[in-house]
């Protein structure tokens, strides 16, 4: 009688590792690396804060979920600093590479993930994005996804809501001098001319500029009845807004993201009233929520659109390719993410272009006491 | 362009010429009194505004962590300098006495060290958040006639106009002024005729992170406080002080106006793209033309 027990057990043992078990075991409860790489030093460590805290923040709430990834799988965070020179950005995703990571969120910055680009390409590794500069999608690297609206998306839509909406036909465009800035100019230029248009006047600012008043004046004088802004950087936006102000220019201000920043509204108090920012995402219950939940932890609110929000929409729906197709293997989630279809994501709806583009929609928002408030919706 | 438009430039110049004037001055004294460029100069305008908006704002991040310990606003002026006094101590115990027999090189690397510890220290305490700096003005610019001002600017102005008068006083007509103009004439001298040198280098430290942190206090309403803040401000008033003449107080002043007045006309007449630019085309004419500088030569034989 026990022998004929061992001999049933163990039979039934050999059929269970027949079929693979084993396999399965060794799977389950395994963490999924996550690798990130914000830069988190130099003159763009507010980037990479807001980058990894939003990937950190995905992590923490898919590894409290029931099941987590997947089959009990966690995520886990691989950080690589990409520092603010491209030099060492590519030295830090060389490492990175050798972590055996699954998959790359960041970073933000279209100079170093165009440096990267020929360093991620030939590993095929999933990689999410947030750089908007139209040429990072167009490098050629099949695994690099884009999870924002590219520059050219948001310039149409500045143009087209001064021009279309608000009426107005002689327009200036106003830019920070680095690659952003000049490469969101030009976009802005492309728009105007696709509507037989042409800027009254294009000015651009250094870095770290602290008077804006030349920059007015000179839009003043070219007679402007709107200033389209492309700017980055949350202190130059509120000198912006002041400058507007202090020069007696009583015409609105249209930016990229940067322009509706909440530092930039906070610092510039009323003088940024009435005017518009572009924002990377259509707000709803889920951004309110994650804002709310993410201060909870953080004791500060994310940047929905260009800060925190991105990255913790996009690692969340990596997440749940992996749940869809049960594994991690490089090949397949990519070829899962070009699948992507009206994925209804807290940033908006993933649709994957050729390009590797997921967003094809953002928001043109005004700013009122303090907060910005969606006018329009924007589709690509 | 019309008169008020021009006037409002010289203004905003002016105002932000003061700034370079004040972190120049900073670099001019500590260069008399030790003979080194310190590179640090540029993260007291930025560190001591971090102390004061720690104190300024109803809650801040600090280690990750949020703390409430809003204070009023002269109380939140007063320990961001009591502290700023410390640091100019600690700066002058650390990273200068140690190296002070050991040649211009070592101390100039380590204000280089000490300037990388400060924005490295500034990041690991407040995050890399940019913070708002209440404003003891509205934002909104002053209607005067046809002029628009910025009421930070004329503060500035104000403030600098005060802080250039006191400097005067001080080296002209007070004790203490004299002991550091004797050390910065000839320390050995100055020690023989009874100076105690280590205390005046050491006010003169103090002096300089003082001018450094009423710099970055008074830009802070107009900026974001950042860890870069200091950084541009330090170089532009670097350029002002070459172009006034290094080592001349009167030479500080009048080359951070200069360069002040220079960026915001150039921005306009020019291009504002290229406003850096000018205040180093600037620098090399003036290196070209009168390698002392405007004022080197006559104060350097006096101060």
């Amino acid at each position: 009688m026990r022998r004929r027990a061992f001999v049933g057990t163990a039979s039934a043992t050999a059929a269970v590792a027949a079929a693979g078990f084993p396999n399965i075991v060794l799977g389950k409860g395994e963490p999924i690396r996550l690798g990130v790489i914000p830069p988190l030093t130099g003159g763009n460590a507010l980037n990479g804060e807001e980058g990894h805290d939003g990937a950190e923040f995905a992590v923490r709430t898919i590894n409290a979920r029931a099941g987590k990834v997947y089959d009990d799988r966690p995520f886990e965070l691989v950080v690589e600093d990409a520092t603010s020179d491209n030099q060492t950005a590519v030295a830090a995703m060389n490492k990175l590479l050798t972590e055996n990571v699954d998959a790359i969120a960041l970073p933000v910055l279209s100079t170093q993930i165009q440096a990267m680009e020929p360093l991620v390409k030939p590993t095929g590794t999933p990689w999410l994005t947030g750089g908007t500069n139209v040429k990072n999608t167009l490098l050629g690297c099949e695994s690099l996804f884009r999870f924002r609206a590219s520059d050219g998306l948001t310039a149409a839509g500045l143009v087209n809501f001064a021009v279309g909406e608000l009426k107005k036909s002689k327009i200036a465009i106003m830019t920070s001098s680095e690659v952003f800035g000049v490469g969101g100019g030009d976009q802005c230029e492309l728009a105007l001319k696709k509507l037989n248009m042409q800027a009254v006047s294009r000015q651009s600012w250094p870095v770290g500029a602290k008077d804006f008043t030349p920059e007015m004046l000179k839009i003043k004088q070219a007679g402007a009845d709107a200033v389209i802004v492309y700017v980055q950087n949350p202190s130059d936006s509120a000198l912006i807004f002041a400058a507007l102000h202090q020069n007696d220019l009583k015409i609105p201000l249209i930016g990229s993201p940067g322009l509706g920043d909440a530092n930039a509204i906070a610092t510039a108090g009323p003088n940024a009233n009435g005017n518009y920012a572009a924002i990377d995402y259509i707000p709803s219950a889920a951004t309110q929520a994650f804002s709310v939940a993410f201060e909870q932890v953080y004791h500060r609110k994310p940047e929905v659109g260009s800060g925190e929000g991105w990255v913790y929409s996009a690692v969340l729906f990596l997440a749940d390719v992996y749940r869809k197709i049960g594994t991690t293997d490089k090949g397949k989630t990519v070829a899962a993410i070009h699948a992507t279809k009206d994925y209804h994501a807290m940033m908006g709806t993933y649709t994957c272009d050729a390009d590797g583009n997921m967003l094809h929609e953002l928001g043109i928002a005004q700013i009122e006491n303090g907060a910005v408030k969606l006018v329009k919706t924007v589709k690509g | 362009m019309d008169f008020a438009s021009n006037v409002q430039l010289l203004i905003g110049g002016l105002a932000m010429g003061s700034i370079y004037a004040l972190v120049a001055l900073g670099f001019v004294l500590i260069y008399n009194a030790v003979g080194v460029v310190n590179f640090a100069q540029g993260d007291f305008a930025m560190f001591p505004t971090y102390i004061a908006i720690t104190f300024a704002l109803p809650s801040v991040v600090l280690f990750g962590a949020l703390v409430h310990w809003q204070l009023p606003i002269i109380a939140v002026y007063a320990v961001a300098l009591l502290l700023t006094v410390l640091l100019g101590v600690l700066f002058n115990r650390i990273a200068y006495y140690p190296l002070r027999d050991r040649g211009w090189m070592p101390v100039v690397i380590s204000t280089i060290g000490v300037s990388i510890f400060l924005r490295n220290l500034a990041q690991l305490v407040w995050g890399s958040q940019p913070l708002v700096f209440p404003s003891l003005f509205p934002m909104q610019s002053i209607e005067a006639g046809p002029l628009h001002l910025r009421p930070q600017d004329l503060l500035i102005l104000a403030v600098a106009a005060v802080l250039i008068a006191f400097q005067y006083y001080l080296f002209e007509r007070t004790t203490l002024g004299k002991q550091m103009r004797a050390t910065a004439q000839d320390r050995t001298t100055a020690r023989l005729i009874g100076i105690r040198v280590d205390r005046v280098v050491t006010i003169t430290f103090i002096y300089s992170a003082l001018l450094g942190a009423i710099a970055g206090l008074l830009v802070a309403p107009i900026f974001t406080v950042t860890k870069e803040m200091g950084g541009l401000i330090a170089l532009k008033a670097f350029a002002a002080s070459v172009v006034g003449g290094f080592g001349s107080i009167q030479g500080a002043i009048i080359g951070g106006l200069v360069i002040g007045i220079a960026e915001a006309l150039g921005a306009f007449y020019i291009s504002p793209a290229y406003s850096d630019a000018i205040a180093f085309v600037i620098l090399i004419g003036v290196l070209l033309l009168r390698p002392q500088g405007l004022f080197g030569e006559r104060v350097s034989e006096k101060a």
